[in-house]
């Protein structure tokens, strides 16, 4: 019988394991890596949904309490698949890293606790296995520049955990409980009130909300390649993990707000949702290094979950589920192919790269696949829930959210487009002339993920029968479905008959293109320019500054930046203060301490 | 199948429409320049006579780029609708695939443009993005407003509330006003035609082009255009019950929106972005508070 317990036991005890195999040979530990995750996975999701994952704690009384919910099962079985495909890049990375052996330990730890989070029944159990997860993917993120982006991210990690222990403890308080059912199905009145806040701040920091965003591009844009890859399909799913206790499953009873049929908490947090898609938007649309980017598109996307999980409805829930979903497969995809380029190039940053197309076409197209699907674009998984966002939106006339969902998802258009741009496409760099394509092992994991898009864009009902397993263990009704058409609130869905007429309009296109004349193939320098005469491919490049025109119209910094310098000068002052007063051999400090010890002495009696 | 074959043939008629419009628009301004202007038909012989020219091709990508764009583009207009009778697909011809489908067909372009290594090609395509960013966010909202208004996202569905009921023209008029300046952001007509801009970066995105594949994009092109006159007549002016009707609202709306255009300069595409945000958005704002939040 496979218990979660022994599955998580048994995640560390391979994890300690490969810190020792890894002493002695390197290559053989992140072979064991890949191995330990790709068969925890397995058994996971098949013992999960067969039924006879067991939750019997055996070997940790009274600490360990874990029941196997199908939420549960939803977030291990995406974040464990994410944790295993970027494990197939640790045999070439790892010589990278500063750290190498621990760097396996604490990948396999994360997986651990990862498993532990989402399969318990208490709230202790389930801080402590987030933490975890906070403090092993912490050492993760210094593995190969500085410590400074740890710094951030422990800060921004602690105002999620510490608003999640204030939850917690406040609910153990009131109830005398931390069972998780039991809690969040009694809670009413005010004290909801201050959980769902309490929770929601929890969630916003982990998922990289506004006010919180900040953290993420500079923590992802500056950790090791694949460990960005894994913060944004994995390690930040915690928040929406979060966000579905908090906001979804527990309902303070408040003030309607009967415009948009909403309480008016959800809709608050609906409407920081909005800023952080339009922000997150904004921001990626303005960034030269190519994991920035993408790391605050994470921020809108998350955004977008946030958005579609305040609704309250069935259709919402569904889509907010999908979008977690189907942005996993595509971030991290995504954040896969810049690490191909990185790792063969030395550099993520788009005004340094061009041409990469002509030198690695699969990841190209992995990369392509993925921004279609992170755009929102038919007929990949991003539009599913794209789709099943705006009706959630549009039934319920929220209109400000609308608008901030739709300048988000034509946004995307603009930031996914100046990496495909300015990396990938334009003039083939001499300098770049020896790049060769990504090593197989490393193109494995992306292609499953493309095919994985695909797939989900092109027969979403399967993936919503599975997601409905999920809402209907939380007392939502199924989405309504038939055959492979998905039925929404205004509108018939058919995803496999929208990608059936683009095959056949792309294949007209095809044969007409055939019959016309052949063209005679030219080099990229063989172009228009206006009778000038250019002779270097980097002056016939353009990338640097790709949105110039649109990026002048607002400020560099988002307005929480200010607010957070001001925190941090703040701090450093009372830190300064402290250390002058009582960390310094300066004579006039020692001069001060020792009239104020002879006055107490002298004059103690008196005060 | 049946209705794939009758997409086909509605992206067919499309393209002979919105050709055939184009090459009398050629002659409406024409004569306002006091001049013949060429023949109607002569958009048809421009565009055979590329097909069947022998050009260049800057590698892999720029030809495949020309083929996604056009097929997807292709695909699009295979879901519109053109009456109340001719209706590809019953039911499922959601306004978003319009929206969103046509995107993967713009993408095939930009993808090929960029792809040429032409930085005026980059510069088009950045610009042509941009102003999307623009235009597209108040239409939306609009198009919103009449999803829940008239209860259903298929376009054909619109169709029918507003022939039941009143015309969006009417019951939205501030959209109205929205729609009508989005759609010339759209067709890419001046005052926001930016992203081309002959004189200035050599026609942006197609400035790497010749032959079939400059044919092909010019297909696009007046596919593209059918699209968006087809969506603004459905959303607005009340679809149409009979052939007749839609030729006479399509061509009425086509040529408005070009004599406007021949009426402007040029904006900057940084003032494109303001005047869409600074004006229409809050318009659209407004019309979906006064409609929805009442």
């Amino acid at each position: 019988m496979i218990s979660v317990e022994y599955l998580i036991l048994g995640t560390v005890l391979s994890a300690i394991l490969t810190y020792f195999v890894s002493l002695f040979n390197r290559k053989l530990a992140s072979a064991l890596v890949i191995l330990v995750s790709s068969i925890v996975f397995g058994i996971y999701t098949y013992s999960g949904y067969s039924g006879s994952l067991s939750a019997v704690v055996e070997l940790m009384p009274n600490f360990g309490y874990f029941k196997v919910t199908e939420l549960g099962l939803f977030f291990t079985t995406i974040v464990t698949f994410i944790i295993a495909m970027v494990s197939f890049f640790h045999p070439l990375y790892s010589e990278r890293y500063a750290h190498p052996h621990a760097f396996q330990f604490l990948y396999l730890l994360v997986l651990a606790g990862v498993i532990g989070v989402f399969n318990t029944n208490n709230f202790i159990t389930l801080f402590v296995f987030f933490e975890i997860v906070v403090w092993a993917s912490m050492f993760l993120v210094p593995m190969s520049k500085g410590v400074k982006p740890t710094i951030t991210y422990f800060v921004f990690s602690t105002v999620g955990s510490f608003s999640l222990l204030y939850a917690i403890l406040y609910m153990a308080y009131g109830f005398g409980s931390t069972d998780i059912d039991y809690v969040l199905t009694n809670l009413t009145g005010t004290p909801a009130l201050i959980v769902y806040v309490l929770l929601a701040v929890a969630a916003f920091a982990k998922l990289g909300a506004y006010p919180f965003f900040t953290w993420l591009p500079d923590v992802l844009g500056e950790t090791p390649d694949p460990v960005s890859a894994l913060m944004s399909g994995g390690i930040e799913k915690l928040g929406a993990f979060i966000a579905v206790l908090g906001l979804v499953r527990i309902a303070p009873t408040t003030s309607y707000f009967v415009a948009v049929g909403v309480p008016w908490q959800n809709y608050i947090i609906g409407l920081l949702a909005g800023v952080t898609i339009v922000a997150g938007t904004f921001m990626a649309i303005r960034q030269d290094d190519a994991k920035r980017l993408l790391a605050y598109s994470s921020a809108a996307n998350g955004g977008y979950i946030l958005l579609a999980l305040t609704v309250g409805n069935t259709v919402g829930f569904t889509a907010g589920l999908f979008h977690i979903f189907a942005h996993a497969a595509a971030s991290t995809a995504a954040f896969l192919a810049i690490a191909v380029v990185s790792y063969r190039t030395k550099t993520s940053k788009i005004s340094e790269l061009g041409g990469m197309i002509h030198h690695m076409p699969i990841t190209y197209v992995v990369y392509l696949s993925a921004i279609i699907s992170m755009a929102g674009i038919p007929p990949m998984g991003g539009f599913i829930s794209k789709w099943l966002i705006f009706q959630t939106l549009i039934q319920n006339n929220m209109i400000f959210l609308a608008i901030a969902a739709f300048m988000g998802s034509i946004g995307s258009f603009l930031y996914v487009f100046r990496i495909l741009a300015g990396l990938f496409l334009g003039q083939k760099l001499p300098k770049y002339k020896d790049v060769k394509e990504a090593p197989i092992l490393m193109l494995v994991p992306m292609i499953l993920l493309t095919i994985l898009s695909v797939v989900s864009g092109v027969v979403p009902t399967y993936f919503l029968t599975w997601i409905a397993r999920v809402t209907t263990s939380l007392g939502y009704p199924a989405l309504a479905t038939s055959d492979l058409q998905i039925v929404g609130f205004n509108g018939v869905l058919d995803a496999p008959m929208i990608a059936l007429v683009f095959g056949v309009g792309v294949f007209i296109i095809f044969i007409l293109f055939l019959i016309f004349p052949k063209s005679r193939k030219v080099g990229l320098m063989d172009t228009y320019t206006a009778g000038e005469f250019i002779y270097t491919e980097e002056l016939l490049h353009y990338s640097a500054d790709f949105y110039a025109p649109l990026e002048r119209l607002y400020r560099e910094e988002p307005f929480v930046r200010k607010i957070y310098a001001s925190i941090r000068s703040k701090i450093m002052e009372l830190g300064d203060f402290v250390r002058y007063y009582f960390f310094t051999n300066k004579p006039e400090v020692t001069v001060f301490w020792i009239v104020v010890v002879l006055l107490i002495v002298v004059w103690g009696g008196i005060l | 199948m049946t209705a794939i074959l009758i997409g086909i043939g509605t992206a067919l008629f499309g393209f002979a429409l919105q050709t055939t419009v184009a090459g009398i628009n050629r002659k409406v301004i024409g004569r306002l320049h006091k001049r013949y202007g060429p023949p109607f038909y002569q958009e048809f012989l421009d565009i055979f006579k590329l097909l069947s020219k022998r050009a260049i091709t800057h590698g892999w990508i720029y030809d495949f780029g020309v083929i996604m764009a056009v097929g997807g583009i292709f695909a699009t207009a295979m879901f519109m609708p053109v009456t109340i009778n001719w209706i590809p697909f019953v039911g499922t011809d959601n306004f978003f695939i319009f929206v969103y489908l046509l995107a993967v067909g713009m993408l095939g372009m930009a993808m090929s443009a960029s792809g040429t290594g032409n930085p005026l090609a980059s510069i088009g395509v950045m610009r042509a993005l941009t102003q999307m960013l623009a235009y597209e966010v108040p239409f939306l909202v609009i198009v919103a407003i009449i999803i829940k208004v008239s209860g259903t996202s298929s376009l054909s569905g619109i169709m029918e509330y507003q022939q039941a009921n009143q015309w969006f023209m009417v019951l939205l008029p501030l959209g109205f006003v929205v729609g009508c300046i989005s759609l010339l952001g759209m067709l890419g007509k001046k005052p926001f035609e930016t992203f081309i801009a002959p004189a200035e970066i050599a026609s942006g995105p197609m400035v790497e082009y010749g032959g079939k594949q400059l044919g092909l994009l010019f297909i696009m092109m007046e596919i593209t255009h059918f699209i968006e006159v087809s969506l603004f007549v459905h959303l607005f002016l009340g679809g149409a019950s009979t052939l007749i009707g839609f030729l006479l609202k399509y061509f009425a709306v086509y040529t408005a929106a070009n004599l406007y255009s021949w009426l402007n300069g040029r904006f900057k595409i940084d003032q494109v972005v303001v005047f869409f945000y600074k004006w229409i958005l809050p318009l659209a704002a407004i019309q979906a508070v006064w409609v929805l939040w009442r």
